[in-house]
C-alpha cells in the first residue's frame, strides 16, 4: 500500500536513484568491491537520510586504498552453472489427450497430436556464467588507489536469456594540508548487453499442447510447430510455439551506468570543526532494438516488426554538511551536525516500432523532480555510558504544490550502554548491555508522478488521432490530479537491547518496533465524476507495522584450528490498515487490489481497515466427503440463499508473519564452510496459474486445444473459478540460500601471496508446502514467476 | 589565534551556504517535459481542436497511444466506449451471445450481473471520463479564460461552436449514464476537480438537465450535415432529444410522445436520405460510398489513424469465426466470439402465408410443373387475384418448369414459347432456373407475366456453414448462426487501410435515418401524432431498401408495435439499440425469452430489477452519496 517499498541504497555517500530499473544501483557494484554492508532499520539512524529512507538503508561503502601500502593486486572468478529446480504441473501426454477425450467435442478430437512434448523442458537450459575481476591497490605517502576491472558473462535459464557485463571503478584519495584536507574520488561504470529471452515464451510453454511436436517438418515459419488455420495462415489467437517465439524474436539492448562522486573533508584550523561536501552523480543509458521477423508465426500478419526503445536517467546530488565534536570536561562528549543535501533526477524514454504493413507506433517521455534537504544533529555522550541524539530535518519535493511542500520531521534517541555502568564494567559474563530507545519521522514521496497535483495535458500519438471532414487530428487528454496530495509521513518507535555475553563471544539484540504511517500514498478510484481519470495517486489511509527482532550471533568454537560462528535472527511482523480517508463505512470489502489473469480486470486482494495489506477477498469453497471441492459451491455467509460478491471473506495474506534466518561460518585450519538458512512462515500465495488455466473449458477454445494446470486432475473444474480459496495456499518454506565450501593456501611464497579456492551452491534447496513454483513471490500472486535457478559454482581468488 | 581561526572557519561556512543556498528554494518548482500544463497546452491556438478531438475520439479510441488506457483497471481495448456500449446494449439481448471466457461477460447475456461486473463498472467509469473531458473543456475555454489568453475573435468563434459541440457529446453521455443506471451522479464544469463526493441526482433530474442542454445549444449548432464529418450537428442534437423523448416514459414516467414526433420530423425533414443498399452502411468506405447521407452522427474509425481493439475492430472480428474466411472481412483472423440466437434468426423467416394474404382473394387460377410442391399432376399452387384479370402469388419453387393453368384443368392454360415474359395459351414450358422463392404475377389482360426471385430482406445476413441454429453450449462459438453484417472491405470488396487486417476502418453509426423512420412510426402507434399514412410510406422506404424492390411492403393494416419491435430488430440489429428497445416494449426482463436468457437454455424471464444496470461497487464504496439500484 505504501509509495515505496525498498530500501534506500547508499553507496559512499551517494543515494542510489530508486526508480532506476536498468541496472538497479546495488548490481553495479562488485561484490569484491565492498568494503562494508550496513543495514540501518532503526528509526534515527534512518531520519538523518530523509524521506527515501522510510523501508531502511542499506549503507555501503566501497574498499579504498590505504596509505603507504605497496602495491597489492586481486584476482577473482567463478565459473557457475544453473539448473531449473521445479516446474509448473501441467498435463503431460496420456492425461491432456485423456482429457481432451473425455470433454467429447468432435474438432477438438480431431486435432490431438501423437507426441509427447514436454514444452517447459524445451525452452529451459542449464545456464552458464563466468565472472572475473582484477583489483589493484596501492598507498602513497598522502595518497592512495584502488582501480578494478570485472567482467561477467551471465545467461538465464530460459534459452536465448544472456548478459555480458564489463565494468572498471577507481577510487583515489588524496590528502593535503597536513591531512586537514582529504579528497575522496569514486567513479564506477559498467557497460552491458543483454540478450532478452521473448517474454510469451514461459507463458506458451504451459498452454501449448503436448501431443504436438516442437518441429513442423517443413520450411514454413521457420520450421516450428505452428496452430494454423484451413488456409495455412497461423491462427491468430492460440499460443505460438514457445520455442519459435525464443528463437525467432530477438531482443537486444546495451545498458551502461556510471556513478561517481567526490568527497572533500576538511578539519577547521578549529578543533573538533569539520565540513564536508559530496557532489554525486549516477547516470543510465539503455539502448535495445527489437524485432519479429515477418517469416515468424508471430510476425505473420504485420509482415514482422522492428523496433527500438531509449531510456536515460541522470541524478546529480551535492550534499554539504558542517560537523563540530567536542569534548569538554570528559566525560561530556558533544556532536553536532548542521547541513543540507539536493538531490536532482531527470528521466526519459522512447519507443518506436515500425511493421512490415507500415503501421508506426511510438512513444516518447521525459520528466523531472527533486529533493532539497535542511537538517540538524546533535548527538550527546556522557562517559560513553549515556547517549541522546536529537535530529530535525526538513524535507521538500518538488512532486508536491508549494502548499504542501515541505514536511518537518524530527527524531530522536536515546541509549544507555548498561554494561559500562560500575556495577557491569568488569563483568566478562555480560560484557555488552545496551538498551537503545528511539523515535524516527520520515516522509514518503515516490510516487508515481512527478507532476500529480498539476493539470496536465498529454498529446496522444498519430495511430490514436480522430477525423473531422478529411483532417487527422491528434488528441490531448487532460489527466486527473489532486491538487491536494502531500508527503506520506512516517513515524518509528523502538526499543531494543543489544546484548553481549561471556566477553561477546555471544552477542546479539532483541527489538521491538510498531511504525505508523499517515497519509499512505496509493492509487484508489476517485468517486465517479470528481476527477479526470478514474484512477488517481493520492494520500489515502493510515498504516500501521509492527513487530519484534530477536538476534544472536555465537561464536561457538574459537580455537586455533577451528572457529565456528552462528547467527540466527528471528522477526515477527504485523500490518494493519488503521484508515482508509476514502471509506468512511467499516464494513464495507474495502478498495480493490491485486490484477490476476483469467479474464479482464480481475482482482483477488483487498485494503480493508483492521485487515492486513493485501489480503486475498475470496469464496469460502465447500468440498464433499471425499475432500474434493465442488465446483461453484462455496459458503453462502450472509445466508441468502445466492452465491454473490458478499459472500467473499478476507481469507490469509502474502505477507509472513515470522521471517527467520540462520547462517554459519565455520573454519578448519584451511578449510573453511559457510551456509545461509532462510525460512519465512505465514505468508500465503494465491496460484493464479492454476486458478485461471486449471478448468476443462481452457482446454479448447477458439478452434485450438490448449494445456492446462494439473489441479484440474483433482477438482475436475468445468469453469475457471478465479475466487476459490482452493488456490489460496500455504507458501512458508526454509530454503537454503547458499553453501560454501572453501580452501586457503596461505603459506605460498612467505605469506605474500594468498590464493583461495571455493565451490558454493545458491539456491540450494527449497522445503515447502506450495505446490506452484516458488513459494516466495512478491506480493502473493503466482502469475508469469521466472523460475529461480540452483547454481552451483566453482571459483577461487588470488591476492598477491 | 583562536578567533582569528573561528572567523575564518565560520566565514568559509557562511560563503558555502549560502552559496549553494542562494537560490535553492526555487529548485523545487519544476515543470512537465512532455506532458504540457494548462498555460504551455494553450499557447497553442490548435489545442482546443486537439481537446475536441479527444472528446470526439473518447468514443472511438482507448487512450494517447496504442498501448495508454484512459480506463484504469481493466485492459485498455475492453474499455472502449463503443465496445462496451455494444456489450451493454447488445449482449443482455437475444440479438448477441459470446462464446468467450472473459472474467464475468457472460453474466451479461444470463442477466445475472451483479455490482462487480468489470464490463459494467468500466462503461460506468468510460462515461464519467467523457463527461470529465466536457466539463474540464468547459472550464478552459470560459470567456475570462479566454481573455487571459489573448484569444482572438475568429478562434473565439470556433471555440463557441466548440463548446456547443462538448455539451451535445456530455448529453450523450449523461443520456447513456441515466439509461444504464438510472439516478447517478451529476457534475458540471461549475464543480472542482479534486477528490470529493458528487451528489447522485434522480434520473428525471439529469433527463431535464439533458432537455435543457440541447434546447440550449440546438441554435449553436450548425445546420444539418454541414459541419465537418464526425462533428455534432443540429441533426444530432434533435435525434437525441427524440431518442430521450421517447424513452420519457421510461426515465421520467410521464410519456412525451408529441415531443419525440416534434424532432423526428425535424430529423427527417433535415435533408438526410437512406443509403443505396443496406450492407454498405456498414463497409470499410461507409464515409463516403452513399452511406453518409444516411448518418445523423457516427464514430469514426481509421486502420491507420484511429485504431485499437475496441469499437468495430472488435465487432468485426469478434463476429468471425468458424468456417467464415476472414479476407470476406478484410481482416487477418476472426476471434470467434460473436453470434446471435434463434430468436433473432426467426425475425427473418419470410411469411409467404402473410404475404399471399395480402395480395387478394384465392383465385382458380394456379401454377403447376415439375418446380411447383406437386409436379405436373397438381394440386396446382393457387394464385391470388390482385385485380381484374391480375393474378400473382409468393411461392417457394425448386428448378424445374411451370405452365399457368385454370381450375387444374389442362383445358385452358398458358405457357410462354420464347420465355420472354408474354403468354401464349398452350405455350411452353416456363423454365424455373434455381430453387429459391419468388414472386409470379400474371396479366391476362395484355397477356403478359413476371418471374422474379423474391430475394428477401437483405438484411438478413447469416453465415450457417458449420454453424448450428440452436445453442447448446455457449462458450461454442460453432453453436448460434454466424452474422456477416459488419465487414472491413469496401463496396469491391478491398480490404480497408490497414493492410495486415488489424484494425477496420469502418464508421459506427449511433443515429441514422432509418432509425428516425422506424420511430415516426412508433410514436404515430403510441399516440404522438403523424398519420399512418406517412408511416406506413417511412417504413416502406427502409424495406425497399432491404428486399431490393416492393415485395417486402406493407400495408397500413400491419402497423403494430409488435411488428415495430421485430422491424427494429431487423433494421438496427448489432448497432448497439436492443437493450433500450426492448425496455421500452416491457420485454427485457420479466417479459420475452430468448435462448440462455437467465442462465437456462431455454431462456426464463429475469426480474424487473434487471432493467437498470447496477452502479459499480467501487463506487458504492468510494461515494457515501450513492444509493444502489433496487434488486443489487
Amino acid at each position: 500500500m505504501s509509495a515505496n517499498n525498498n530500501p534506500l541504497i547508499v553507496i559512499d555517500g551517494v543515494p542510489m536513484d530508486q526508480e532506476a530499473d536498468n541496472a538497479p544501483g546495488l548490481s553495479s557494484v562488485n561484490p569484491n568491491d565492498i568494503e562494508s554492508f550496513v543495514i540501518l532499520k532503526d528509526a534515527s539512524a534512518t531520519a538523518i537520510y530523509g524521506s527515501r529512507a522510510s523501508a531502511g538503508v542499506i549503507l555501503i561503502t566501497t574498499k579504498t586504498g590505504h596509505r603507504n601500502a605497496p602495491l597489492r593486486a586481486d584476482f577473482s572468478t567463478w565459473v557457475s552453472v544453473g539448473t531449473r529446480e521445479n516446474q509448473v504441473s501441467v498435463l503431460d501426454a496420456d492425461q491432456f489427450t485423456a482429457a481432451i477425450q473425455s470433454q467429447g467435442i468432435e474438432n477438438s478430437i480431431a486435432l490431438l497430436g501423437e507426441n509427447d512434448t514436454d514444452w517447459q523442458d524445451e525452452i529451459y537450459r542449464t545456464a552458464i556464467g563466468t565472472d572475473n575481476n582484477l583489483t589493484v591497490t596501492q598507498g602513497f605517502d598522502n595518497s592512495s588507489f584502488r582501480a578494478s576491472v570485472g567482467y561477467t558473462y551471465q545467461e538465464g535459464i530460459v534459452k536465448t536469456d544472456d548478459f555480458t557485463r564489463k565494468s572498471g571503478s577507481l577510487n583515489y584519495r588524496h590528502n593535503l594540508f597536513n591531512d586537514t584536507f582529504k579528497i575522496n574520488f569514486n567513479i564506477r561504470g559498467t557497460v552491458s548487453d543483454k540478450n532478452n529471452a521473448d517474454e510469451g515464451a514461459r507463458g506458451n510453454s504451459l498452454t501449448m499442447d503436448p501431443t504436438q511436436p516442437v518441429y513442423s517438418g517443413t520450411t514454413q515459419y521457420g520450421g516450428f510447430w505452428e496452430w494454423l488455420d484451413a488456409d495455412g495462415t497461423p491462427n491468430a489467437q492460440s499460443p505460438k510455439n514457445p520455442l519459435g517465439l525464443l528463437e525467432q524474436n530477438n531482443s537486444v539492448e546495451s545498458i551502461q551506468r556510471y556513478i561517481g562522486n567526490v568527497k572533500l573533508d576538511y578539519d577547521f584550523p578549529v578543533e573538533g570543526l569539520k565540513a564536508n561536501l559530496n557532489l554525486g552523480f549516477d547516470y543510465g543509458q539503455t539502448d535495445g532494438y527489437w524485432d519479429v521477423p515477418a517469416t515468424s508465426a508471430s510476425g505473420f500478419d504485420d509482415l514482422g516488426t522492428t523496433g527500438t526503445w531509449n531510456n536515460l536517467r541522470r541524478s546529480t546530488l551535492a550534499d554539504f554538511y558542517v560537523n563540530y565534536l567536542h569534548e569538554f570536561e570528559k566525560p561530556h562528549k558533544i556532536d553536532i551536525m548542521v547541513g543540507y543535501s539536493y538531490q536532482d533526477f531527470y528521466r526519459e524514454n522512447a519507443t518506436y516500432q515500425i511493421s512490415g504493413q507500415g503501421a508506426i507506433r511510438e512513444t516518447e517521455f521525459a520528466t523531472t523532480n527533486s529533493l532539497l534537504s535542511y537538517f540538524t544533529r546533535l548527538n550527546y555522550a556522557y562517559d560513553n555510558r549515556y547517549l541522546v541524539t536529537f535530529t530535525y530535518r526538513r524535507d521538500g519535493s518538488s512532486r508536491f504544490s508549494p502548499d504542501n511542500r515541505w514536511g518537518n520531521f524530527f527524531s530522536g534517541a536515546v541509549a544507555w550502554s548498561i554494561a559500562d555502568e560500575a556495577f557491569l564494567r568488569d563483568s566478562e559474563t555480560i560484557s555488552t548491555l545496551k538498551l537503545r530507545i528511539g523515535y524516527g519521522e520520515t516522509g514518503q514521496q515516490e510516487i508515481g508522478s512527478d507532476f500529480g497535483y498539476l493539470p496536465v495535458y498529454t498529446p496522444g500519438q498519430n495511430n490514436v488521432r480522430y477525423q473531422f471532414g478529411n483532417r487527422f487530428i491528434n488528441t490531448l487528454r487532460p489527466e486527473g490530479y489532486d491538487s491536494e496530495i502531500k508527503w506520506e509521513e512516517s513515524a518509528t518507535s523502538n526499543i531494543g537491547i543489544d546484548y553481549g555475553f561471556l566477553n561477546d563471544r555471544i552477542t546479539g539484540s532483541l527489538e521491538y518496533y510498531i511504525r505508523k504511517t499517515t497519509d499512505v500514498l496509493s492509487t484508489v478510484s476517485p468517486p465517479a465524476g470528481s476527477n479526470l481519470s478514474n484512477s488517481l495517486f493520492t494520500n489515502i489511509g493510515d498504516l500501521e507495522n509492527s513487530g519484534f527482532e530477536f538476534s544472536v550471533n555465537a561464536d561457538i568454537f574459537q580455537t586455533d584450528n577451528f572457529v565456528w560462528n552462528v547467527n540466527f535472527n528471528a522477526t515477527y511482523l504485523q500490518n494493519e490498515i488503521t484508515r482508509l480517508n476514502a471509506v468512511e463505512d467499516p464494513e464495507s470489502p474495502g478498495l480493490a487490489v491485486g490484477g490476476i489473469r483469467g479474464g479482464v480486470g480481475n482482482t483477488i486482494q483487498t485494503q480493508q481497515v483492521g485487515q492486513a495489506q493485501f489480503s486475498y477477498l475470496v469464496y469460502k469453497q465447500v468440498y464433499d466427503s471425499d475432500g474434493n471441492p465442488l465446483q461453484g459451491v462455496y459458503e453462502d455467509l450472509n445466508g441468502d440463499g445466492q452465491w454473490t460478491d458478499l459472500d467473499k471473506r478476507i481469507y490469509k495474506n502474502p505477507n509472513p508473519d515470522y521471517l527467520l534466518g540462520l547462517s554459519s561460518y565455520m573454519n578448519y585450519k584451511n578449510w573453511d564452510f559457510n551456509f545461509v538458512f532462510r525460512a519465512s512462515l505465514g505468508n500465503y500465495t494465491y496460484n493464479n496459474i492454476a486458478s485461471s488455466e486449471g478448468n476443462s473449458t481452457s482446454l479448447f477454445f477458439n478452434g485450438t486445444n490448449r494445456n492446462i494446470h494439473d489441479s484440474y486432475l483433482d477438482t475436475g473444474f468445468g469453469e475457471v473459478q478465479l475466487w476459490s480459496d482452493y488456490y489460496i495456499q500455504d507458501a512458508s518454506f526454509l530454503k537454503m540460500d547458499n553453501a560454501v565450501l572453501g580452501y586457503n593456501f596461505n603459506n605460498l611464497k612467505e605469506g605474500e601471496v594468498i590464493f583461495r579456492i571455493y565451490g558454493s551452491v545458491q539456491n540450494a534447496f527449497v522445503i515447502t508446502d506450495y505446490d506452484g513454483l516458488d513459494p516466495e513471490i512478491s506480493g502473493g500472486i503466482d502469475n508469469n514467476f521466472y523460475p529461480r535457478p540452483r547454481t552451483f559454482l566453482l571459483g577461487f581468488n588470488v591476492n598477491f | 589565534m583562536l578567533n582569528k581561526k573561528i572567523k575564518f572557519s565560520l566565514g568559509i561556512i557562511t560563503l558555502m551556504l549560502t552559496l549553494l543556498l542562494g537560490s535553492c528554494e526555487d529548485v523545487l518548482d519544476k515543470e512537465p517535459i512532455t506532458e504540457l500544463t494548462s498555460e504551455q497546452a494553450f499557447e497553442n491556438e490548435e489545442s482546443y481542436e486537439q481537446f475536441m478531438a479527444k472528446i470526439y475520439g473518447g468514443l472511438a479510441i482507448n487512450g494517447q497511444d496504442l498501448d495508454d488506457a484512459d480506463i484504469q483497471g481493466i485492459d485498455g481495448h475492453f474499455s472502449n466506449y463503443v465496445r462496451l456500449y455494444y456489450n451493454l446494449q447488445e449482449l443482455s439481448t437475444e440479438e448477441a451471445i459470446i462464446a468467450w471466457n472473459d472474467g464475468t461477460i457472460h453474466d451479461l447475456h444470463n442477466q445475472v450481473w451483479t455490482p462487480a461486473n468489470e464490463f459494467i463498472a468500466a462503461m460506468y467509469y468510460r462515461i464519467y471520463f467523457q463527461i470529465g473531458l466536457v466539463n474540464q473543456f468547459l472550464r478552459e475555454t470560459t470567456e475570462d479564460k479566454l481573455d487571459g489568453r489573448g484569444v482572438d475573435d475568429a478562434l473565439k468563434a470556433k471555440i463557441a461552436e466548440f463548446r456547443a459541440e462538448a455539451r451535445f457529446m456530455r448529453a450523450l453521455s449523461y443520456w447513456h449514464g441515466i439509461d444504464f443506471f438510472g439516478a447517478i451522479p451529476f457534475v458540471t464544469e461549475d464543480d472542482v476537480v479534486g477528490n470529493f463526493f458528487p451528489e447522485q441526482k434522480s434520473r428525471t433530474e439529469v433527463f431535464t438537465f439533458i432537455e435543457s442542454e440541447l434546447k440550449d445549444i440546438e441554435p449553436l449548432l450548425m445546420a444539418p450535415r454541414s459541419n465537418e464529418l464526425g462533428r455534432a450537428d443540429k441533426g444530432a442534437a434533435w435525434m437525441l432529444l427524440a431518442k430521450i423523448y421517447i424513452n420519457a416514459e421510461v426515465y421520467t414516467g410521464t410519456a412525451r410522445y408529441a415531443d419525440a414526433m416534434t424532432y423526428i420530423n425535424n430529423v427527417i425533414s433535415g435533408g438526410y436520405a437512406l443509403g443505396p443498399k443496406y450492407n454498405y452502411l456498414f463497409l470499410a468506405d461507409n464515409e463516403s460510398n452513399g452511406s453518409q447521407n444516411e448518418s445523423i452522427f457516427s464514430v469514426r474509425f481509421d486502420g491507420i489513424n484511429i485504431t485499437g481493439w475496441g469499437g468495430t475492430t472488435y465487432i468485426t472480428h469478434a463476429a468471425v469465426g468458424g468456417t467464415m474466411d476472414p479476407n470476406i472481412f478484410g481482416i487477418d483472423g476472426g476471434w470467434g466470439g460473436l453470434r446471435t440466437t434463434s430468436t433473432f434468426v426467426e425475425k427473418f423467416e419470410a411469411d409467404l402465408t402473410g404475404l399471399n394474404d395480402g395480395l387478394g382473394a384465392l383465385s382458380d387460377w394456379g401454377l403447376v410443373g415439375s418446380a411447383t410442391t406437386n409436379g405436373w399432376d397438381g394440386p396446382d399452387m393457387e394464385m391470388y387475384e390482385t385485380s381484374t384479370d391480375n393474378y400473382a402469388l409468393y411461392a417457394t419453387l425448386v428448378a424445374g418448369e411451370i405452365k399457368f393453368r385454370f381450375d387444374e384443368d389442362w383445358g385452358n392454360n398458358y405457357g410462354s414459347d420464347n420465355n420472354d415474359g408474354n403468354l401464349q395459351p398452350g405455350g411452353a414450358n416456363i423454365p424455373i432456373p434455381a430453387d429459391g422463392v419468388y414472386f409470379i404475377t400474371m396479366n391476362l389482360g395484355n397477356l403478359t407475366y413476371t418471374l422474379s426471385p423474391f430475394s428477401g430482406d437483405t438484411r438478413e445476413m447469416f453465415h450457417i456453414d458449420g454453424q448450428s441454429l440452436e445453442i447448446e453450449n455457449p462458450f461454442d462459438f460453432s453453436n448460434g448462426y454466424a452474422i456477416t453484417k459488419w465487414r472491413n472491405v469496401d463496396v469491391n470488396g478491398n480490404r480497408g487501410v490497414d493492410g495486415s487486417g488489424t484494425f477496420c476502418d469502418i464508421d459506427f453509426p449511433v443515429f441514422r435515418l432509418a432509425d428516425a423512420y422506424l420511430m415516426y412510426a412508433e410514436v404515430f402507434l403510441r399516440g404522438g401524432g403523424g398519420d399512418a399514412g406517412t408511416a406506413t410510406g417511412y417504413i416502406n422506404m427502409i424495406r425497399e431498401r432491404a428486399y431490393g424492390n416492393a415485395g417486402g411492403n406493407i400495408n397500413p393494416g400491419a402497423l403494430s408495435l409488435e411488428f415495430i419491435m421485430a422491424e427494429r430488430s431487423r433494421e438496427l440489429y448489432w448497432e448497439s439499440h436492443r437493450r433500450t428497445d426492448l425496455i421500452r416494449f416491457n420485454q427485457f426482463s420479466e417479459n420475452g425469452v430468448w435462448p440462455w436468457k437467465g442462465g437456462v437454455i431455454q431462456g426464463t424471464t429475469t426480474a424487473k430489477t434487471r432493467d437498470l444496470y447496477p452502479i459499480p461497487s467501487a463506487d458504492i464504496i468510494a461515494n457515501p452519496n450513492l444509493t444502489q439500484n433496487p434488486g443489487y
